[in-house]
């Protein structure tokens, strides 16, 4: 029997401990190459030829997915590796050298590697258009190319060298596996195999107190703070979590190990017992795994949120689709007759007065504390109309006399609430600001807003305090429309911007900033599926192949414990105990980080983006859909595992 | 008081027509009352362990029942055996069986944790055997942390903790130095004495089944030859000797 034919049988013989591997590296093989012709694709690369921060930003992308799919290639394998540690014992007790178990190992490695290789990059390309579809559709709403399948002999010849490059890299690893096996561990049983992991209360309190640290940073609602504090918070964090699967965790197993009158519990005893040796092999395996799960649930939680109120935000900002002001008085029949030409219909048209007004403030911190700019002027009614024609669900106002609200693109948080109290002195009539709120477009070319009581208007525009903007040698009105296609029709926004660039009228239209909006969420939120995707399955794949191993390992204790007279529903019980803290401590973990994470986007991002009292909580109903998604990936992943491991240390 | 009632015990594997078809115990019947200590003997392959697998319901006869305790063991259900093993069985293995993962003292009280027992009272009976069985001050080591022998002891004291009906021991000096095992042995005595515990111990060592106050002995799967220890040692040490001798002999 030559090594040629010994390997075929080896697969042939190990092809249940094989298929998971197999899945995982296909799995690894597929996100390579679709991300390579993701990046030579004609389509994308002429979607996204308008701005190259975001090809830059998918190839960075591209060199983290590699250097992970390194990364759990080489450990999955050398955990395989140990899991047939007794079928290669065997081997090296008939003689044969370890070089050779090696070669053995590496031509299994090449003939299931090319096979998954194939198998890889044919769903690559059976998938690619979906791919780019997926990707394109997510980032450009008005793209209408036709996508085709992607066969790139490039992004093939890359991909296959770069595996067989890994493959090689697993087999000389692989080897000093090998090489580290002691002959007699095969008829010791796993003994000492694994040092005791006692942890410490220090260290315990300490890994809790870095997180925490982080924690309070993170959440201290202050951008600035948050900002400059991005990479301490990481650090605390990161290292806080370490410490803790390090030194923390183990003495948590120690503390239940000390309550007697749960710890004596069958299931528990074994368990918990089981874990705490197990500790130490795995600890460094569940950081990582609570780390990157942090970061995968933040990419995706982020990403979704921004994808899923970008219209939201757009209309923050314009506040409907077109908004214009000055320009002559055909302007109006010019944009009509595009629309028409268009086959587009008008939903909704306004035209609001424009007033302005210098007045004198009087407790400003340094003295006027609008710096002599003249400050747009609504009438309450006025206002609300604006607000009732807008795209946006900003609530009506409702103000008395002498009093005023405040608005500007600056959100109270911001510094917006230095408004407040300020006394705009008109003569005979102060006026004080009693309210600041968000408002982007109000403005009509003006940086703050101030709407009065309708009487309050009436009299000081009489008084000539308040005059019409078209006094002012400025636009007497602004025209505010609606209309069908707005966000997605190319071709009329080309025809109206077009029109509105030959007048001397100043416009705002939501397609822009909609579509630039969506060009980097959606690609953000793209590359935040991907990576999740990738991140998931490696690690819940890495778990697996622990957990497999650990198997092979315990199957004589399960044994013993059925002499002892375990019966079946406590041996399901322990196998549950023991394995469901290996799979879900690191989530949960992930997840608590990625809850705090969130709210530091919120913070610096969403607070900005979602016009609601508290931005946080929407923020994370939309974070929960994708933790509950992440979640349910893992228990399948649970699920897998447990049968698994109940079939090995059964048989 | 009759703790066993073994009935036409025969045991056969491989499958019924097959020509690789192999028995290993033919229509072995005994009894065994409470409070003794019987051994089992007879060379490798005699069937003696699949004896006491049968008996401790890890494996189950082909034909023939046995009676333990008042249960016919062959009517019991899988789950039901579980529960079985863990009241009335005890077993003391060679390679003393020992879970890796646990101190000795969470070794010893495993199957009293398995029958749901409170914490109050698995101290209490720790306490009581501990003592008495020397190995107060290993108890909170591993394993890999201690000796042969303390192992074995350790392994010893969980059979005992539940107050089994019987003890079933598989060559439990196997794999001791002759200072440990004859210290282990002198323990077993100790406990059949001191607890009235029923002991039967499979061993091929002569000088082990010489504590015993009966010996069985087994060859090709049936009853060869009984032996009582009279009041001389020396004299049922030889005449093990010899009967050992002879099953030896004529195997060849």
């Amino acid at each position: 029997m030559n090594l040629l034919t010994l390997a075929f049988r080896n697969i042939r013989l190990n092809r249940k401990k094989y298929a998971m591997y197999v899945f995982s590296m296909g799995f690894s093989v597929f996100t390579v190459y679709t991300f390579l012709a993701l990046m030579h694709n004609e389509n994308v690369m002429l979607a996204f030829q308008s701005d190259p921060r975001y090809r830059s930003l998918l190839s960075s992308f591209g060199v983290i997915i590699m250097v992970f799919v390194l990364f759990f290639l080489i450990s999955s394998n050398n955990s395989f590796i140990r899991a047939r540690k007794k079928e290669i014992s065997t081997y090296a007790l008939f003689g044969m050298t370890n070089l050779r178990i090696g070669k053995l190992l590496f031509l299994e490695t090449l003939m299931v590697g090319s096979a998954t290789l194939l198998a890889g990059i044919g769903a690559g390309i059976f998938f690619s258009k979906l791919m780019a579809m997926f990707l394109i559709d997510m980032c450009m709403t008005n793209y209408v190319g036709d996508i085709s399948f992607i066969i790139d002999p490039g992004s093939i010849f890359i991909t296959a060298l770069l595996f067989l490059a890994i493959f090689c890299i697993m087999g000389l690893s692989g080897l000093r596996v090998i090489y580290k096996f002691e002959l007699v561990d095969l008829f010791k049983a796993e003994r000492m195999a694994e040092g005791k992991y006692k942890g410490s209360v220090p260290v315990l309190i300490l890994s809790l107190a870095l997180i925490a640290a982080g924690y309070i940073i993170a959440a201290s609602g202050n951008a600035l703070v948050v900002v400059l504090g991005a990479i301490p918070i990481l650090v605390l964090v990161i290292s806080g979590t370490y410490l803790f699967f390090w030194g923390g965790m183990p003495k948590v197993l120690g503390i239940i190990r000390r309550n007697k009158s749960l710890y004596y519990r069958g299931e528990n005893l074994i368990s918990t017992s089981a874990v705490s040796h197990r500790m130490k092999s795995i600890a460094s395996v569940m950081a990582t795994i609570a780390v990157l799960s942090a970061v995968a649930a933040t990419a995706i939680a982020t990403g979704f949120t921004l994808y899923s109120n970008t219209e939201l935000n757009t209309y923050i900002n314009t506040g409907a689709d077109l908004i214009y002001y000055g320009g002559d008085s055909d302007l109006n029949k010019e944009i009509y007759r595009v629309m028409e030409a268009n086959h587009v219909k008008m939903e909704r048209e306004e035209t609001i007065a424009l007033y302005e007004t210098v007045p004198k403030t009087e407790n400003g911190p340094d003295g006027d504390i609008f710096s002599g700019y003249s400050l747009r002027v609504y009438p309450e009614t006025e206002y609300n109309r604006l607000l009732e024609a807008s795209r946006t669900d900003l609530e009506p106002v409702s103000i008395k006399s002498g009093e005023a609200y405040y608005a500007s693109p600056v959100t109270p948080d911001d510094g917006g609430k230095a408004f407040l109290g300020v006394t705009l002195d008109f003569g005979d009539t102060d006026i004080r600001i009693v309210k600041v709120s968000r408002n982007n477009f109000s403005g009509m070319g003006m940086f703050h807003t101030v709407i009065l009581s309708d009487e309050d208007f009436k009299e000081l525009t009489g008084n000539g305090l308040i005059y019409s903007s078209a006094d002012a040698g400025g636009a007497g009105t602004a025209t505010l429309m609606n209309y069908q296609g707005a966000l997605s029709d190319s071709r009329l926004n080309a025809d109206l911007a077009a029109v509105l660039d030959e007048s001397d009228a100043k416009y705002m239209t939501a397609y822009n900033l909609y579509n630039e909006s969506m060009q980097i969420f959606g690609l953000l939120c793209f590359i935040g599926f991907f990576m999740s995707g990738v991140f998931i399955l490696m690690t819940a794949s890495l778990l697996y192949f622990k957990q497999i191993m650990a198997a092979e390992e315990e199957r004589h204790q399960y044994q013993m414990l059925r002499r002892v007279g375990m019966d079946e529903k406590t041996e399901r019980k322990v196998i549950r105990k023991r394995l469901m803290p290996v799979f879900f401590i690191p989530l949960a973990i992930g997840i608590i980080h990625s809850i705090f994470a969130m709210k530091t986007a919120d913070t610096v991002v969403f607070s900005n983006m979602i016009p609601v009292e508290n931005s946080y909580l929407s923020v994370l109903g939309f974070s929960a859909v994708m933790y509950l998604a992440y979640a349910a990936v893992y228990c399948i992943f649970y699920l897998i595992t447990k049968s698994q491991y109940e079939r090995i240390v059964h048989s | 008081m009759q703790i066993l009632k073994v009935e036409n015990i025969s045991k056969v594997y491989g499958t019924k027509k097959g020509s690789n078809r192999y028995t290993a115990l033919k229509n072995i019947s005994f009894e065994v009352n409470q409070g003794e200590f019987i051994g089992v003997m007879g060379a490798s392959g005699s069937g003696k362990t699949t004896l006491l697998n049968i008996l401790g319901s890890l494996d189950r006869p082909t034909t023939g029942r046995f009676i333990m305790n008042g249960i016919d063991v062959g009517t019991l259900r899988k789950n039901e055996l579980a529960k079985h093993r863990i009241e009335n069985i005890g077993f003391i293995f060679q390679d003393y069986n020992l879970l890796e993962t646990m101190t000795l003292k969470e070794n010893i009280i495993l199957p009293l944790s398995l029958m749901g027992m409170d914490a109050k009272t698995i101290e209490a009976k720790l306490a009581r055997f501990v003592e008495d069985l020397g190995i107060v001050h290993v108890l909170d080591k591993y394993p890999y942390e201690v000796s042969g022998g303390e192992q074995q002891r350790a392994a010893a004291c969980r059979a005992l903790i539940n107050c089994p009906k019987i003890i079933l021991a598989d060559e439990p000096t196997g794999n001791l130095d002759s200072k440990s095992g004859k210290d282990l042995l002198k323990l077993l005595s100790y406990i059949n004495k001191e607890y009235k515990a029923t002991i039967l111990m499979v061993t091929h060592d002569v000088f082990a089944a010489s504590y015993c106050q009966k010996i069985l002995f087994i060859r090709d799967g049936e009853i060869y030859n009984e032996l009582y220890s009279g009041s001389d040692k020396k004299q049922f040490f030889d005449s093990i000797i010899d009967v050992m001798s002879m099953l030896g002999g004529e195997r060849q």
